[in-house]
């Protein structure tokens, strides 16, 4: 027998519907609405038009551009994963009750400054007379190129992932049963392989949830790939800023952004899919 | 086969910071033996056993293994398989993974591993279920799941923490019987901590009694629970009425004691160098106090009826004194159905004085 929504929990959903009918779903379908309009005379016109469809998705440098972000984002997503890694794992396993309340405040403190002014001061660190490269001169090596290329990218990318990653890692890791831990150390497994053998396995649901974030905010950021990785070749979302630009093509930007959605919601669902994938029949 | 026993626990102590876990246990355990460790939760039961598994160390005093010394050896240097009361069972393996685990850990080809986890699954019987997912398993399922996996290495010992508090009576009961026929057939030792009094006895060639870190007796079931050493174990048992008194004097039949109730007689066995005067603390099992109607001639301590428990087939009595001892009494049905027994109604409670037992560490 299923059961009715009652009157009342119908009005405190009601707030949620609206907000998500009027900046979600409306926007969505405006969005795929205005990539079938024309330009003309730097003015939309609503239309039927494929062209804008046909364009965009038979030219190279789309396809380029979406490698190209494709495979900044899955690095990004990498490599933060591995480096939160250890310290999550020293968080949830190796610190006092204290110490890791401690370490989670810490771990909030980078979203207090602006994502931007965090980008801008990597460039002081990161430039041909930077910090970095000043500090290896002394000791007789560089300088090297870190700045407006895909090293500089990925700086960014893990700055803006780095401590939400930390986060998710670390709460995945505590719901880890520790008996089953101990019973791999009791079944002659070391402690090196039982990281491997036990205990990513049974985090893997809140790890892959962790790389999928990283990998969506990569994919779609705009700040790094520019101030950071110097915006050539440019990836999807400095595209977009570049069509709107030239010649008014919202329409085709357009275009651009909803196969962004569309990649992202496919992988998302294949992150989803294979983190809750179930051993044996 | 040798004599020489599997594990000895050699004055070991466990402190954690300033609370002691364990506190001098001293004990042997024999090869083949089936020793249960029991106590209430805290009372170091399960501490012992993780220190025989390698999962902590002693703070001092030194536990030996096969007549080595272990202490400071891993837990995945001993050979020390332990079922866990969560069964630990990794829930991202199939059936046969998990019994497969440790032979992969010791780098058994893959056929090898194989075939060793169907033989034990085969004597699990559980062999249907190899490709299965744990979550979709039963509990008694799980259970063999466990047993197989931790005996997959054919051990000398295997360590079990309270396996089976988790399943229903039911159920525990099979797994009793299922545990102890294994034990039987694969005549390896089986250390098993539980809180449970009917799984420790009806399980365990020896029992270890434990309290707040202290071993409070050591022996068969039928020893303790015939002759428990001292006040703890009696009261733990549940089942025995204890009494102070003081040794009056010698008569025919053994020594005539005053107790809070009025006068009994103790057999000379049960008091080998007992002087006039000694403060004495002895037990009447409940079962071997007898009842009888108030206008009865039988010599006794006249109690209050405060009321009953049903126990199976007979029936727990709990009466009061005049002075507010409280008295067990344990009769079938048919012995009291002659018997007018409401709450508030007076009886006669006496025993004879052969089952009178004298707690020696009092």
């Amino acid at each position: 027998m299923t059961k009715r929504p009652s009157l009342f929990s119908l009005v405190l959903a009601l707030p949620l519907l609206v907000w998500q009918l009027a900046f979600f779903l409306f926007p969505l379908i405006f969005l795929v609405a205005i990539s079938f309009w024309t330009v003309k005379m730097f003015q939309m016109q609503p239309d039927l038009n494929f062209g804008n469809w046909q364009r965009i998705l038979t030219r190279g440098i789309f396809w380029d551009a979406y490698l190209h972000t494709m495979i900044l984002a899955a690095s990004a997503s990498a490599l933060t994963s591995a480096i939160a890694f250890p310290a999550s794992y020293a968080i949830s396993f190796k610190l006092s009750e204290t110490a890791k309340r401690w370490l989670i405040f810490v771990l909030i403190i980078p979203f207090f400054t602006s994502y931007l002014v965090r980008v801008y001061s990597w460039q002081v660190f990161l430039t041909d007379a930077g910090i970095i490269n000043t500090a290896l001169g002394y000791i007789g090596l560089g300088p090297f190129a870190m700045l407006n290329n895909n090293f500089g990218t990925l700086v960014g990318m893990i700055t803006l992932c780095l401590p939400l990653v930390i986060l998710l890692q670390t709460f995945s890791l505590n719901f880890v049963n520790r008996d089953l831990i101990e019973a791999a150390h009791n079944l002659r497994c070391g402690r090196l392989r039982t990281v491997f053998a036990v205990i990513v396995p049974s985090a893997r649901v809140g790890l892959v949830i962790a790389a999928l974030f990283a990998f969506i905010l990569s994919f779609g950021d705009f700040v790094s790939p520019l101030y950071l990785g110097g915006g050539n070749p440019p990836t999807l979302s400095i595209m977009i800023t570049d069509i709107t630009k030239s010649g008014q093509q919202w329409p085709r930007a357009a275009v651009v952004a909803i196969m962004m959605i569309a990649t992202l919601m496919t992988v998302a669902l294949g992150a989803i899919t294979y983190a809750y994938k179930e051993r044996g029949k | 086969m040798t004599s020489s026993p599997i594990v000895k626990f050699d004055n070991v102590v466990k402190k954690f910071g300033d609370f002691t876990a364990v506190e001098k246990a001293d004990f042997e355990i024999g090869r083949g033996e089936f020793l249960a460790i029991m106590g209430s939760s805290g009372c170091g039961k399960t501490t012992t056993l993780r220190m025989l598994a390698g999962l902590e160390d002693p703070t001092s005093g030194n536990i030996y293994l096969d007549g080595e010394r272990v202490n400071g050896r891993a837990t995945w240097d001993r050979d020390t398989p332990m079922v866990w009361q969560s069964l630990a069972l990794f829930p991202f393996l199939t059936v046969q993974e998990n019994v497969e685990f440790s032979l992969k850990m010791r780098g058994v080809a893959k056929a090898e591993r194989a075939e060793r986890a169907r033989k034990w699954l085969d004597k699990m019987q559980i062999t249907e279920f190899a490709n299965r997912n744990i979550a979709q398993l039963s509990g008694g399922q799980r259970q063999r799941v466990a047993l197989a996996r931790a005996l997959v290495t054919e051990p000398k010992i295997l360590l079990l923490d309270e396996p089976l508090s988790a399943l229903d009576a039911h159920l525990k009961v099979r797994m009793q019987a299922v545990l102890s026929n294994l034990q039987k057939d694969l005549g390896i030792t089986f250390v098993y901590v539980t809180h449970s009094m009917s799984e420790a006895f009806s399980m365990a060639d020896r029992v270890v009694i434990m309290s707040r870190g202290r071993i409070e007796q050591i022996g068969t079931p039928v020893e303790i629970y015939r002759e428990p050493r001292n006040r703890f174990v009696a009261e733990f048992l549940g089942s025995a009425n204890i009494f102070e008194a003081t040794v009056e004097e010698e008569i025919a039949e053994g020594w005539k004691v005053i107790h809070e109730e009025g006068r009994a007689i103790i057999p000379a066995s049960e008091l080998p160098d007992a002087k006039t005067g000694d403060k004495i603390t002895f037990i009447v099992s409940a079962e071997n106090m007898q009842l009888s109607a108030p206008d009865s001639e039988q010599d006794g301590i006249e109690a209050t009826v405060a009321g009953d428990e049903f126990v199976g087939g007979t029936a727990m009595i709990f009466l009061e004194t005049a002075s507010g001892k409280e008295l067990k009494v344990q009769k079938s049905h048919e012995e009291l159905s002659t018997l007018k027994r409401k709450a508030g109604s007076k009886l006669i409670v006496s025993w004879s004085a052969e089952h009178c037992h004298v707690l020696p560490d009092e």
